[in-house]
């Protein structure tokens, strides 16, 4: 079954209605949209469990959906919101060892992801940005993140701090 | 495989669902102003001018500037419950800048005159228009929150803004249909602060009702 924009929008919509068919061909559409949307922003490892947590997060707010409205700009903004929410909880963690894979199944989708999340970061000061591709996306240390980026590592978690807030900040503005 | 167990999960809890209607959010948020009003108006009595029909020209300015600021951020909070990327509802911002000018000519207004109208800072009726705006405010601001929470908000700290402004101008709203006094500073001071704290009291409390 073809699932373009139009599509999906017809199907979510007899997804609200109980229709157990459509459902399942809107969440297969889905987890392959965010394992594209996800990978390149964060470590490889955790892109699994993210799109698992947001597909149980669509499913929970399914009736958020408006079937007049296109259906793609309502699963981006979920899978915005859970992305910071998880790249904020990661942090708060402060885990030892991430994983620096970055590369997804498809290149060229890998790059289209990066192009985006580079586009997104732009928003931010550069010493932001800077950081948190080194420590959420790249998967450095705190300490590797300071080296690299010339910054004291109380600054480095500063920093990502201040940047993570101000990208929960651009969720729905951009 | 595991992904695919998860989406045979996620299918097999499927029960249809009612989408969220903006609309019934603002009807909820509505009625509940019409109850504050009405318990203001039962217990503390309506202005006289009004009941006559020739309510003061400061009356129906405030009280104008306050339905327009909340349903300006009313309609905010409620466009917030359905996400999209690439929406936005930012018409409180310029209701919010044009409610703003009570408490900036108050300020100008007492810094030309070089003297502050103690009659209106310490007025008795001040507590009472703090207290009865907080009071129909939070019964606003919880029907709202519950609202909320059928929903979908990504934005939680400014949706918690706005639900404490809707919630606080609704609120001075129905206290103003009784407030006895007409003087630009005591709605510059009493009123802003009431709609300032039902904003901060916003932002505090209804981010962590409607996470998800």
């Amino acid at each position: 079954m073809k699932t373009d924009e139009a599509s999906l929008q017809r199907l979510m919509a007899l997804a609200q209605q109980g229709d157990g068919v459509a459902y399942r061909t809107v969440l297969t559409a889905c987890q392959r949209w965010l394992l594209r949307y996800f990978s390149g922003r964060i470590v490889a490892a955790q892109v699994d469990d993210l799109v698992q947590d947001t597909l149980a997060s669509l499913h929970a707010k399914r009736a958020s959906y408006d079937p007049t409205r296109p259906f793609l700009p309502w699963l981006a903004a979920i899978a915005r919101y859970r992305w910071v929410d998880q790249l904020r909880r990661t942090y708060r963690q402060r885990e030892d060892e991430l994983h620096d894979e970055l590369v997804g199944d498809d290149h060229e989708e890998s790059i289209a992801a990066r192009i985006s999340l580079d586009r997104l970061l732009g928003y931010l000061p550069e010493r932001q940005a800077h950081v948190i591709r080194l420590v959420k996306i790249d998967g450095h240390s705190v300490a590797e993140a300071a080296l690299r980026s010339g910054q004291s590592e109380p600054l480095v978690k500063v920093n990502i701090h201040r940047g993570l807030k101000k990208l929960a900040a651009l969720i729905e503005s951009e | 495989m595991k992904m695919k167990t998860d989406i045979e999960a996620l299918v097999a809890d499927l029960q249809p669902v009612r989408p969220v209607e903006p609309r019934g959010g603002a009807l909820l948020a509505i009625a509940a102003a019409a109850v504050a009003a009405a318990v203001v108006i039962a217990w503390q009595g309506l202005r006289p001018d009004i009941v006559a029909g020739n309510p003061h020209p400061m009356v129906m300015m405030r009280e104008g500037m306050l339905l327009v600021l909340g349903f300006a951020s009313l309609a905010a909070v409620v466009a917030s419950a359905r996400p999209g990327v690439g929406q936005s509802s930012g018409g409180w911002r310029w209701a919010l800048a044009a409610a703003s000018l009570f408490p900036l000519t108050s300020i100008v207004l007492s810094v030309a005159s070089g003297s502050v109208p103690e009659e209106d800072l310490y007025s008795v009726n001040g507590p009472w228009c703090l207290g009865i705006s907080l009071g129909s405010g939070m019964l606003i601001g919880a029907v709202l929150t519950l609202w909320l929470r059928r929903g979908a908000p990504t934005a939680l700290n400014r949706i918690g803004w706005l639900v404490g402004l809707t919630a606080g101008s609704f609120g001075t709203f129905a206290y103003g249909l009784h407030c006895v006094s007409i003087t630009v500073y005591f709605v510059g001071f009493w009123y802003a602060g009431a709609i300032g704290l039902s904003a901060l009291i916003g932002r505090l409390v209804v981010p962590r009702l409607i996470r998800w």
